[in-house]
């Protein structure tokens, strides 16, 4: 989806890219336009990052818009929030793209009210994989800070769908956006996505009138880039995933701790069915269903459960790479389920997170849609016949 | 002196082959125990009814992809027995499920073993620990503590099986020769003297394994030691800060059976005013909240029931040595109601009972 945004205001950078952003936020809390900014901040230890409602600013001195990992998608802070209503206060959401994408998922399937919510993005560089940055986050926050300043946005170092992220910027679901491929290193961009948005301007006295022409051209150039990383990229996880055995392939190793679903943003079920008593088999059950095929693998339906997963949540994936982050035995679940979603969301003409105005595939009922399926079923019938 | 079976063969050969003889002859309706699954050097439990499927089973392999007494608490219903080959800690934590009325001792026939620890998760990626096998078994045999194995494996004081019906002796055995079984139930003999070998009566190697319990109690004290200096509220934000909130440590966990966590309910849901009015009166505040206090919360709920399977270190995306504090924790808890998890299935859990007289050092 193209954005008809042509114009920006321009704000020079005094001491690094996010101290600028957070004296801008320091001065939209002090002029009263939000009562509390959602942005991570490091933890005590200084060995990861949390989300943290701010409504003194002298706190927000030591929050980081721009932190190096993702340890909780933004969404899911943002649920803890609002989730059971919109309240009565205004806040910002200073989050990655694929955070606002999730974030308006969650708006679509009730769980998070986004009414008095201005959500705020920034070109993202890519966040890197937790395990790494926790070994040695010294090390983290530099090689994030060589990525940030440097040309090779979601380089190696990065999460791997990072790597072939083709969402990294401006989101048409956004209120406001931080624009940091501006080719120089002196000024930032600040974009209006939506009226909330110009609010924030006009109320700050800040014109748009610098052209985004060039800014754009860079995001589009680097858009083009990464899709065909991501095709790329895919087409080897096709060759690994397809089929039956790829799948059982794929997920050998899988000890059934269901992290990947705790730290989706998509999973909102307080209970996932398969952690329900269902799972409870008569003993007589198992046993012929093991007799049937001679042995039976515990955890049950440790296999079933990501294609559960996947049926229930592909429409709604936004590649964040959570669910590789959060799994103890290495899975690369983020690229199978990345690939998966983009082929769901495709038959749907759906692109999660996007468009607010736009319905779940799920939601609706239209009369002409899945038409390849009617090929497949042909095709089916063929071989059958 | 206990009655043994004794098998001319290495400890897993020996135990496969009696295991294999069990499901032949019917003593068994199926066999749970570790084995090879797929293709990329993965291991998983599995339920075989069929003695051809036990050319995968590896019953002795250091690896614990879940702690299965969770799995056996599954199993509801009884036909024949099922004989089930588990670990100590295993075993403890089935005795503890049992205890809360979320499993059956009957149903199986138990088979355990002097344990060597677990190899942890990131050892045993891309087949490694395949390399690793013949310096863990050398250990094993000579009583020693091996690299690479958990943490909490390494502190483990509890290494021999507290109820099994069968232990297969490895600590200080040759175990590339013989397969040493403990009967100790009628119900293991009879299925013993259906394998068609006399038994005989003999003793565990002892020695070796008190000298390996000393070094355990100094590998525990050592590693309780570092935690020490993280006591108090401070300490639980040095130590959680980096918590996601993702309660894998929770789910992994054998002794937290409940269906739904009240930390995962809407119980914890706050209103949106009320996180508000937090807000106004702390001026920050940390989303999603209860980061420590879920942390309290399954510690009070099941530390003294905690065996140090060590799973909820090996799940945790963040790094957290979540076993060494709940063990630490859940060994003092324990101690100040006289009480050790599996020990024993009459033993009531602390919370369950009501004792006039306890707890009077709280009163100092």
């Amino acid at each position: 989806m193209t954005i008809n945004i042509s114009k920006g205001a321009s704000l020079p950078i005094k001491e690094g890219i996010e101290k600028t952003i957070l004296v801008f936020l320091k001065s939209l809390l002090e002029d009263k336009i939000f009562d509390g900014i959602l942005i991570p901040m490091r933890v005590p230890a200084g060995d990861s990052y949390a989300w943290i409602l701010v409504k003194d600013s002298l706190i927000l001195d030591k929050a980081n818009p721009l932190a190096p990992v993702m340890p909780v998608q933004g969404a899911k802070a943002l649920k803890s929030l609002t989730r059971k209503g919109k309240g009565n206060l205004k806040f910002a959401a200073v989050m990655r793209p694929c955070e606002i994408r999730a974030s308006v998922e969650l708006a679509k399937l009730n769980q998070v009210h986004l009414e008095n919510i201005t959500l705020m993005s920034v070109d993202c560089p890519g966040a890197l994989p937790l395990s790494d940055y926790t070994q040695n986050p010294q090390k983290g926050e530099e090689r994030f800070k060589t990525l940030l300043s440097g040309e090779n946005w979601g380089d190696d170092s990065t999460k791997p769908v990072c790597q072939v992220c083709d969402h990294f910027s401006l989101l048409p679901s956004a209120d406001f956006h931080f624009g940091l491929l501006t080719g120089q290193a002196k000024t930032l961009l600040l974009i209006a996505g939506s009226q909330k948005g110009e609010q924030i301007l006009s109320t700050h006295k800040l014109s748009a009138s610098v052209s985004l022409a060039d800014w754009k051209k860079r995001v589009d150039e680097r858009t083009k880039n990464k899709k065909k990383q991501r095709a790329d990229r895919f087409r080897e996880v096709q060759k690994q995933v397809e089929g039956f055995d790829g799948l059982l392939q794929v997920f050998s190793s899988c000890i059934g701790c269901h992290n990947c679903q705790s730290a989706c943003p998509i999973c909102y079920c307080r209970q996932c069915y398969f952690d329900s008593e269902v799972s409870k088999l008569d003993l007589d059950f198992i046993l012929q269903k093991a007799e049937r095929r001679g042995s039976l693998s515990f955890p049950l339906d440790k296999r079933m459960f990501h294609v559960g997963r996947m049926s229930h949540m592909s429409l709604s994936c936004v590649s964040c790479g959570l669910c590789s982050d959060a799994c103890p035995v290495s899975i690369p679940v983020a690229e199978v389920f990345s690939y998966v979603a983009d082929q769901t969301q495709h038959t749907f003409e759906y692109k999660a997170g996007e468009d607010r105005d736009a319905d779940l595939p799920i939601q609706q009922y239209r009369l002409d849609e899945i038409k390849g399926i009617e090929k497949w079923v042909r095709k089916a019938e063929e071989v059958e016949s | 002196m206990d009655s043994c079976l004794k098998i001319k063969k290495s400890a897993e050969q020996g135990l496969s082959d009696f295991l294999k003889s069990l499901l032949e002859k019917n003593e068994v309706s199926g066999l749970f125990t570790l084995r090879k699954s797929g293709v990329n050097h993965d291991f998983d439990y599995g339920l075989i009814t069929d003695t051809q499927m036990m050319k995968d089973a590896i019953p002795l392999h250091p690896f614990m992809p879940v702690n299965a007494a969770q799995e056996l608490s599954r199993f509801t219903g009884m036909r024949k027995p099922i004989a089930v080959v588990i670990k100590p800690c295993e075993l403890r934590a089935f005795v503890e499920l049992v205890k809360r009325s979320q499993g059956n001792l009957e149903q199986f026939l138990i088979i355990s073993y002097t344990c060597g620890g677990v190899f942890r998760f990131e050892a045993t990626t891309a087949g490694k620990a395949e390399k690793q096998l013949p310096a863990y078994w050398k250990a094993v045999s000579s009583g020693k503590n091996s690299d690479d194995i958990r943490l909490t494996c390494r502190a483990c004081e509890h290494f021999v099986p507290m109820h099994a019906d069968i232990t297969v002796s490895l600590i200080g055995e040759k175990i590339d020769q013989e397969c040493s079984l403990f009967l100790h139930t009628e119900k293991a003999v009879k299925m013993a003297e259906s394998f068609g070998e006399p038994l005989s009566e003999c003793e565990m190697a002892s020695k070796t394994i008190d000298e390996l319990r000393v070094q355990r109690q100094a590998e525990k004290h050592h590693i309780f030691e570092k935690i020490e200096s993280q006591k108090g509220l401070d300490g639980m934000i040095q130590l959680f800060g980096k918590c996601i909130g993702c309660h894998g440590c929770r789910h992994v966990c054998p002794i937290c059976h409940c269906v739904l966590c009240d930390f995962e309910s809407h119980l914890f849901d706050s209103e949106t005013e009320i996180i508000e009015s937090e807000l106004n009166s702390k001026g920050a505040l940390r989303l999603p909240p209860d980061t420590i206090l879920f942390q309290l919360g399954r510690l009070s709920h099941m530390s003294f029931s905690c065996v140090g399977c060590g799973m909820c270190t090996e799940v945790c995306p963040a790094a957290i040595p979540v076993a060494s504090i709940f063990m630490r924790t859940g060994e003092e808890t324990a101690q100040l109601f006289d009480y050790l998890p599996g020990r024993d299935v009459e033993e009531a859990v602390p919370i369950t009972v009501y004792k006039e007289k306890e707890l009077s050092t709280l009163g100092e």
